[in-house]
């Protein structure tokens, strides 16, 4: 093809000289070719429609052709990029933009741990989103935030809205019941660490796990946090086993691969983009409607009711401390460039966010150095770099024991109640509660510093390369490494900290984590052709990846004057968790592609791991796959409405391991009268334990009419998840609680459709729209153990329970009759999201609604402030099907003390604008007019995030977890910190 | 050809991948593994390992003392964080699946399971153990299961509890009221007999709350003490009297003499859990009404509670007095005194030898400030007296229920509301699958 081109075009170029004065309208068209966020389009193809007259866009993406007659039609197309036709009908300066192509169907989607597929030949359902689609309509608070609602099979949920983020994603339904069930994230090619590590010291003072569910209520940060959205180009989600099996057992909750942007070759481009913007409170829970009366009536405090009204000192505390506006700031300054040996990309961003509590927020400065370099045509390095420094402070919310955190101290606090400080800075005591909640947010401390470096290398050698063959060796090594320091203070001024309210006079902490992946790999990928296009690529490889964490925390108590060193106190507290382990395996797939026709894909992952029984035993994941593009068939022709029908299955398992540590019953130590002595801890190991295995098989369709303006993908699929890792309740007169087993099994079925449209295509005007809509299921179908409730607060306020032939994510509870029945369930009816990204002239319009129909949470923040006599809704009439009882006293009297778990347990419904952004791009003849060539490129614009929020949900947000995010247990709402959206205004430009 | 020369390269690398990279590893990094005790336990471990039990005996105290204390109608226990305590606790309507139910219960056998594991590890040790000291580890161990296994049998009465669990895979048959006392009583005379074979001193420290009760002699005082409370709970008053005999009963000594749970703030130990400072709103012990309403004049065990400044309510509940037995939140909580034993002392001569039940019980009217008794001394009067002064001596402690309990008369235990019960006994958890 190429060749043929060539010679065409030196015979044009002969026929030009020829007859130059012939052509009376020849003439020249040039410009630049860029994307939708200004970068230009290098390598794009134009081509005079219906001649082969064509030509390549340079290194920054400028083209010049020649055309022999006006007026003429001009094709633009790259790959990746949605193709445009433009007349033209004199020599003129044409800039096109080229949006990034609605289908993407010729960009390349990952197939195995070294290769890659075009989409079109893709047979599994990998979602794609890019870096328009993750950062370009707003700013996302976090990574893993920015990808809810935008596309199919995932339940994003925001842990609370604490600044820094504390997320959780399940693909396609619950993977893992006891395991880990959030997904693998890998970025550039490294293991990327996503634990949520716990502050000591918090739950020292809330006591929140003291008699009740071990699980983390500290309210952690999950660190995938920590990398930055605005270096991403690209992430790639393989939901489940069909597509995940590549990574062996750590691939069953899914797998996130996320590239980074790379450099460009030619002119050095530095993009400057400023965002400033504000935090606001979604959703407060509003007053009780006080009166005197009412005062007097519920605490017998109605003169102080009046003194408090006479005096203006009524005070609406939930908008004392949830009312602030958090200022945000956020800088990216990067640069691109290189010449075809060498490539660079380089970033700084600084994120700046304050919550929407005093003395919460989030900094972020994350440095980025993307390196690639061809020492020839086949030796290819390159690295990645990444430097990343945050700080989080996350204030003090969720549930306790001890009336000390803000949330629960709210629920206690009346109008009237005098709570500020004098002018020397002395808090009052709560009249009716153990804290004093302003207090508590202005002079403690919680905050997580982290210090992180991710580095990534590969080296591409092309160890030969023939006529119709050859072969490639891919090597890759990666290492994440961060130290956490979580600092957690309580000064002894605090009411609950006071030895007269039964205080330890100060509480100071600091837990220090240190964590290591590191992770290598060597494959060999060969690939041969026959001359009736038949390919095989064939891979084999070795992996070993290594995962190391050590924690170690000192809680120190009765401090030093208002020193806070672990040292400056009567006792400390230490404890340390160490984690060490490592994976070695194997991988070899082999692809056929039959003329683009048929393309079936088998391979093979084995993998030990030093976290099983036998360590060197070897568990093994198959997978399999075909596509068959029936359009390439030629069952029907060019011009038929149907460009393009592709049928496709693939099957695959994956695993999940065992949480580390899980075959030992292990010691604890503790310490009596001095002595140190070791005490049998609550759970059970289990030498025998297995990984989980899960096994997914996925069948769809994908189809592109009426010129590919209409695509349609659709996938149903259908996991099962054996060896079901369950911390199992055993008889506790055993001396344990709970007890690992591999002892159930479970599905999850399910239906994605994704239907993309190109609405509207003109010159100055295109409309784009996708619209999602997926929906899962999931039962148990197998328990060899006997049923058991999980991840809530028992059945009289609502529980999971993992039972036989139910649903996995129930929720049930006792009834108004005492029964044990199914009151809920967390799973959604289904989920939809629509977005659209419109263009007309130089102003762009982008906006991602995302509806959650059903799905239920256990809501406890109403309940906790009917018992201090708080809540908003506390005299409305709602929940008595009697219509008599006021909501108050009816989830009181007829709830909880009634045994009745039903009103706790809510619709979790929600519909909110996730995004919306608008820009505006300062015309470049402008540019040039008022700066030169210095500017190239300007634009400014507004977004916002979760700007409208329509729920019936009785709280802040239906989105929250007082369990964090791993497990079954989000969903349970216990004084969360609430969530906010956001208001930003922007300017990028590029120089 | 080159198919196949990719399959060639292809089983080259796996087999490089399966024969040269072998794992090593695999460790539980963060504790010693039960089975280190179980297998062989060596001298430096056994006094952690009873410093193991000493503590985990303290794990779950407050939730175990709270309930028994809110049937007994001695004290409410009121928190912000969990209206549990005020709801189904007073109620009586107990779900044998929440903490108030198998907190209590899941600790004591996590203590017992500590004491089983090192039994076992006695038997299998290779140490230098003389035959002394493991019959005095023996004999310490058995009796702080028996105690252990006791405080389980009070609370689940006749729904019953397991006293045989050292197999977790087998689990012994579950023992009512009866059966379990008689069995625990035999395990207390099997390890009075381990300590009197058990030389002058122990092979491992005791805590200072064993202070006085740290050499096998004197600790066969202790267990002859706890054989005094069993047999009186089995009604075998002949018994109580011989083992009290052996114990460390003392009409003339300090009523507070005694074993104790020792609490610190220090390092992984914990803060006495039935501490409260006095007039807090959010968590709140707070007296029984009954309990300043029907005390006689001038008894100075009143002062136990302290008049709050405001008084609590919680859902149609009212305390006016805080429970005030702890100064702070590193005070010693008994484990059992010598005024239980003058307690017990009276009631085992109560039908038989009331003047000398008298005598032992105006010890601790006078210690109370109280004039001697001058009532009746017939077995039912006697009975109330013994009952009033239990109340008051040992207020706060657990006992009012199961004494209500033994004698007959839960039913005159008050409740405050309509919705109130006492019930006879705790179920039996969810999860032993009785």
């Amino acid at each position: 093809m190429k060749m043929k081109k060539t010679m065409f075009r030196g015979a044009l170029i002969l026929v030009f000289l020829l007859i130059p004065v012939v052509a009376i309208s020849q003439g020249m068209v040039q410009g630049t070719i860029t994307d939708n966020n200004g970068l230009p389009v290098p390598g794009a193809n134009i081509v005079v429609k219906g001649t082969t007259n064509g030509t390549t866009s340079d290194f920054d993406g400028i083209y010049e052709i020649s055309i022999d007659g006006f007026p003429s039609t001009l094709v633009f197309s790259s790959l990746g990029y949605s193709t445009r036709e433009i007349q033209v009908s004199s020599a003129s300066t044409l800039d096109v933009i080229l949006e990034e192509s609605v289908m993407g169907l010729d960009e390349v989607v990952v197939s195995g741990l070294a290769s890659s597929v075009k989409r079109r030949n893709l047979a599994n359902a990998v979602a794609t989103v890019s870096a328009a689609e993750l950062a370009g309509v707003t700013p996302p608070k976090t990574l893993d935030g920015a990808l809810a609602g935008k596309f199919t099979g995932a339940v994003v949920n925001a842990n609370s809205g604490a600044p820094g983020g504390g997320m959780s994603i399940k693909f396609r339904g619950v993977t893992s019941i006891n395991g880990n069930s959030q997904p693998l994230y890998i970025v550039d090619g490294v293991y990327v660490d996503n634990s949520s590590i716990s502050s000591g010291g918090l739950n020292a003072v809330s006591q929140a796990s003291g008699g009740g569910n071990p699980s983390s209520q500290d309210n952690a940060t999950n660190r995938i946090a920590d990398i930055n959205p605005d270096d991403i180009a690209n992430i790639e989600i393989l939901k489940g086993a069909s597509a995940a099996a590549i990574y062996g057992s750590r691939g069953a909750a899914g797998v996130v691969i996320i590239t980074t942007k790379k450099g460009q070759a030619g002119k050095t481009k530095v993009n400057l983009t400023q965002g400033f913007g504000f935090n606001q409170v979604i959703r407060l829970q509003g007053q009780r409607n006080w009166s005197e009366a009412l005062a007097e009536s519920e605490f017998g405090e109605g003169a102080l009711y009046a003194a408090a009204l006479s005096s203006g000192r009524l005070r609406d505390y939930e908008e004392e401390i949830f009312g602030e506006e958090g200022l945000i700031s956020n800088t990216n300054l990067s640069a691109s460039g290189g010449n075809d040996k060498t490539t660079f990309f380089a970033g700084i961003t600084n994120n700046d966010e304050d919550g929407i509590v005093k003395n919460t927020g989030y900094k972020k400065t994350s440095f980025r150095l993307n390196v690639e370099h061809n020492f020839n045509t086949n030796i290819k390095l390159s690295l990645n770099s990444n430097y990343i420094s945050s700080v989080a402070d996350r204030g003090f919310f969720n549930n306790d024991n001890s009336g000390t955190t803000i949330g629960v101290a709210l629920t206690s606090t009346r109008p009237w109640d005098y709570l500020l400080p004098d002018a020397n800075g002395n808090y009052p005591d709560h009249p009716n509660n153990s804290s004093n909640p302003l207090q508590t947010r202005d002079l403690m401390t919680n905050s997580e510093r982290v210090n992180r470096f991710i580095l990534g290398g590969s080296l591409d050698v092309n160890l030969y390369s023939k006529q119709n063959s050859n072969l490639k060796l891919v090597t890759r090594a990666g290492v994440d490494s961060y130290n956490m320091e979580a600092k957690v203070i309580f000064p002894k001024e605090l009411q609950f900290q006071r030895p007269d309210q039964g205080g330890v006079n100060g509480v100071s902490a600091i837990t220090n984590t240190n964590n290591k992946n590191a992770n290598y790999s060597a494959f060999l990928v060969h690939n041969y052709f026959t001359d009736n296009d038949l390919s095989f690529n064939t891979q084999v490889g070795a992996t070993n990846e290594h995962f190391s964490r050590n924690t170690v925390s000192v809680v120190a108590s009765d401090l030093i004057a208002s020193e806070t060193n672990v040292d400056q106190g009567a006792n400390q507290n230490v404890n340390q968790n160490r984690l060490e382990q490592e994976d070695m395996g194997f991988f070899v797939q082999e692809t056929v592609n039959y003329q683009d026709k048929l393309i079936g894909t088998l391979g093979l992952r084995g993998d030990k791991s030093t976290n099983n029984g036998d360590i060197n035993k070897f568990f093994y994941y198959p997978k399999a796959s075909i596509a068959a593009n029936l359009n390439n068939f030629g069952f029907w022709g060019d011009g038929s409405f149907m460009n393009r029908l592709k049928l496709r299955a693939a099957y695959g398992e994956a695993g999940t391991f065992a949480a580390f540590g899980s075959l030992y019953t292990v010691y604890q130590s503790t310490l009596v009268d001095g002595n140190v002595g070791i005490v049998v801890p609550l759970t059970q190991g289990n030498p025998e334990i297995s990984p989980e295995r899960q096994k997914e098989l996925e069948i769809g369709f994908d189809m592109g009419i009426l010129d590919e303006r209409l695509g349609l993908e659709l996938t149903w699929y259908q996991k099962r998840v054996d060896d079901l890792l369950l911390l199992a309740n055993t008889e506790p007169s055993t001396g344990f609680s709970t007890k690992w087993e591999n002892a159930g099994e479970l599905e999850n079925t399910g239906v994605e459709i994704a239907l993309n449209a190109s609405i509207v295509n003109k010159e100055n005007f295109s409309w784009d729209a996708t619209l999602n809509w997926w929906k899962n299921t999931s039962e148990m179908v197998r328990m060899d153990i006997p049923a058991y409730n999980t991840g809530g607060f028992g059945t009289g306020l609502g529980t999971f329970r993992i039972e036989e032939g139910k649903s996995v994510t129930q929720i049930v509870g006792t009834n108004v009759d005492g029964d044990l029945v199914q009151l809920g369930d967390a799973e959604p009816d289904f989920q939809t999201s629509l977005f659209n990204n419109i263009n007309y002239k130089n102003f762009s319009l982008s906006f991602l609604w995302h509806w959650k129909k059903g799905g239920d949470n256990v809501n406890l923040t109403k309940l906790l402030s009917d018992f201090g006599g708080t809540s908003a809704d506390y005299d409305e009439i709602s929940l008595d099907p009697g219509g008599t009882i006021p909501n108050g006293v009816y989830r009181v009297n007829n709830g909880i003390f009634a045994g009745n778990a039903t009103p706790f347990v809510e619709d979790a419904s929600y519909l909110r604008l996730r995004e919306i952004g608008l820009y505006y791009k300062v015309p470049s003849k402008h540019l040039t007019d008022w700066f030169g060539d210095v500017i190239s490129d300007v634009k400014v614009g507004f977004s916002g995030n979760n700007i409208i929020n329509i729920f019936d949900y009785n709280s802040y947000d239906p989105e929250v977890s007082n369990f964090g995010g791993n497990g079954l247990s989000t969903g349970v709402e216990v004084t969360p910190f609430p969530s906010s959206k956001r208001y930003m205004m922007h300017i990028s430009v590029q120089f | 050809m080159k198919i196949i020369k990719a399959i060639r390269i292809l089983m080259v690398v796996i087999s490089f991948v399966l024969v040269s990279c072998e794992l090593d590893g695999g460790e539980s990094l963060n504790g010693a593994s039960t089975s280190s005790i179980s297998d062989d336990i060596s001298r430096g471990e056994l006094t952690q390992a009873v410093s193991g039990v000493l503590s985990d005996m303290r794990v779950g105290l407050s939730t175990h003392n709270d309930v028994k204390s809110i049937f007994g109608r001695e004290y409410y226990y009121f928190t912000s964080s969990d209206p549990r305590y005020e709801g189904d606790v007073v109620v009586g309507n107990l779900d044998n699946n929440t903490f108030y139910v198998t907190t209590p219960w899941g600790a004591r056998y996590a203590t017992v399971k500590n004491i089983n594991l090192i039994l076992e590890g006695l038997d299998n040790t290779t140490a230098d153990f003389s035959a002394a000291e493991i019959a005095g580890a023996r004999g310490v161990l058995n009796t702080l299961k028996a105690y252990e296994l006791l405080m389980l049998s009070d609370n689940q009465h006749d729904n019953g509890i397991r006293v045989d669990v050292s197999d977790s895979e087998n689990l012994g048959a579950f023992l009512d009221r009866s059966a379990a006392l008689s069995s625990i009583a035999g395990l207390l005379d099997s390890a009075a007999g381990e300590l009197g074979s058990a030389g002058d001193s122990f092979a491992f420290g005791l805590s200072s709350g064993y202070s006085g009760f740290d050499t096998p002699q004197t600790f066969l005082q202790f267990n002859r003490a706890l054989m005094a409370r069993v047999s009186a709970y089995q009604g075998d008053y002949t018994t109580t009297l011989a083992a009290l005999n052996a114990s460390f009963f003392d009409l003339a000594g300090d009523l507070d003499g005694g074993i104790y749970h020792t609490f610190s703030l220090s390092g992984q130990d914990i803060a006495n859990p039935l501490f409260i400072a006095l007039n807090q709103t959010a968590n709140v012990r707070v007296a029984h009404s009954s309990f300043v309403t029907d005390v006689q004049d001038g008894d100075t065990r009143l002062e136990k509670v302290v008049e709050r400044d405001e008084p609590r309510e919680a859902t149609g509940l009212v305390g006016t007095h805080d429970v005030a037995l702890y100064g702070s939140n590193v005070d010693n909580i008994p484990v059992l005194r010598n005024e239980e034993l003058i307690l017990l002392y009276a009631e085992a001569n109560m039908q038989t030898n009331p003047g000398e039940a008298v005598a032992a019980l105006d010890v601790l009217r006078t210690a109370a400030g109280l004039p001697a008794y001058t009532g009746t001394t017939t077995p039912a009067a006697l009975e109330d007296e013994i009952l009033y002064n239990r109340r008051y001596s040992l207020f706060g402690e657990g006992h009012r229920w199961i004494d209500m309990r033994r004698f007959g008369r839960l039913s005159d235990l008050p409740n405050d509301r309509s919705t109130d019960n006492v019930p006879s006994a705790i179920p039996v958890p969810a999860n032993e699958n009785k």
